[in-house]
């Protein structure tokens, strides 16, 4: 569920600040996206650095929604995504896969999964967030 | 949510500088994927490569494709998809050269913003 956090630094207005978990076995993709979402959006981050982890986080945390990397050893993206869907309490948590491929016949069987939108790497830090929100209907 | 385009120049130098650390922190993995990716061209070129080189420098391609653009390296991000596409071992053979120049070209693109940082 979405906090409501007073934000005084930029509008100062109350805003929602959404809890995104981010699941991705490299650390350097993990801490841009993590810098992009806290420093641009204002949103609370988690991390995870497998899909093992993830799925545990997800069912701790609840986030709002999931950023989930493609390719990871172990449990991959999509085997993680059939996990989270097979537990009814991070069932219903969006999931966004977030893929350096970028071949047509991989984006079809992505979404094939059910997942509410595919992003690709490399993104944007600052714009990072905005795609997110637009997939989401945050906006 | 913040809108990006109601981003302040001081919160967008703020960010940049952020990246800028970051890309100072991770630039060792990046190299050393780099390396992965040298040394599998050099044994393509010789003739001596191994399954496990090549899936280990299809890795280190990915991985960079992945990287680079968000660290405004979109050339370096080219350069890492063809490079993943050339080690892949389900892709037709391809000269060792070839691969070789490519993460040559690569090199120079990571070191031009090494040393402009």
């Amino acid at each position: 569920m979405a906090a409501v956090k007073f934000d005084n630094s930029r509008r100062g207005t109350f805003e929602l600040a959404r809890k995104i978990l981010i699941i991705d076995d490299e650390d350097d993709i993990r801490e841009v996206a993590r810098l992009s979402l806290e420093s641009v959006a204002g949103w609370d981050v988690i991390v995870a650095n497998s899909g093992a982890q993830g799925v545990a986080r997800a069912a701790e945390q609840h986030p709002d929604a999931i950023l989930l990397d493609v390719m990871m050893p172990g449990m991959d993206g999509p085997s993680t995504f059939r996990e989270l869907r097979k537990n009814p309490d991070t069932a219903r948590i969006p999931v966004l896969l977030l893929t350096a491929k970028v071949q047509g016949t991989d984006q079809r069987r992505f979404a094939d999964l059910g997942v509410e939108a595919i992003l690709f790497k490399p993104f944007d830090p600052l714009t990072l967030s905005s795609q997110i929100a637009g997939a989401l209907g945050w906006n | 949510m913040m809108d990006p385009k109601a981003i302040t120049g001081a919160q967008a130098e703020e960010l940049s500088q952020a990246m800028d650390r970051l890309w100072i922190r991770f630039l060792p993995e990046i190299m050393e994927r780099v390396a992965i990716m040298e040394a599998a061209a050099a044994a393509m070129v010789s003739g001596t490569i191994t399954k496990s080189e090549r899936e280990n420098a299809v890795a280190a391609a990915h991985k960079l494709a992945g990287t680079l653009g968000t660290f405004k390296l979109m050339d370096g991000t080219v350069l890492a998809r063809d490079l993943e596409a050339c080690f892949n071992p389900g892709d037709a053979p391809i000269d060792g050269q070839y691969a070789a120049s490519l993460v040559a070209k690569l090199r120079a693109v990571i070191d031009s913003k090494i040393s402009s940082s």
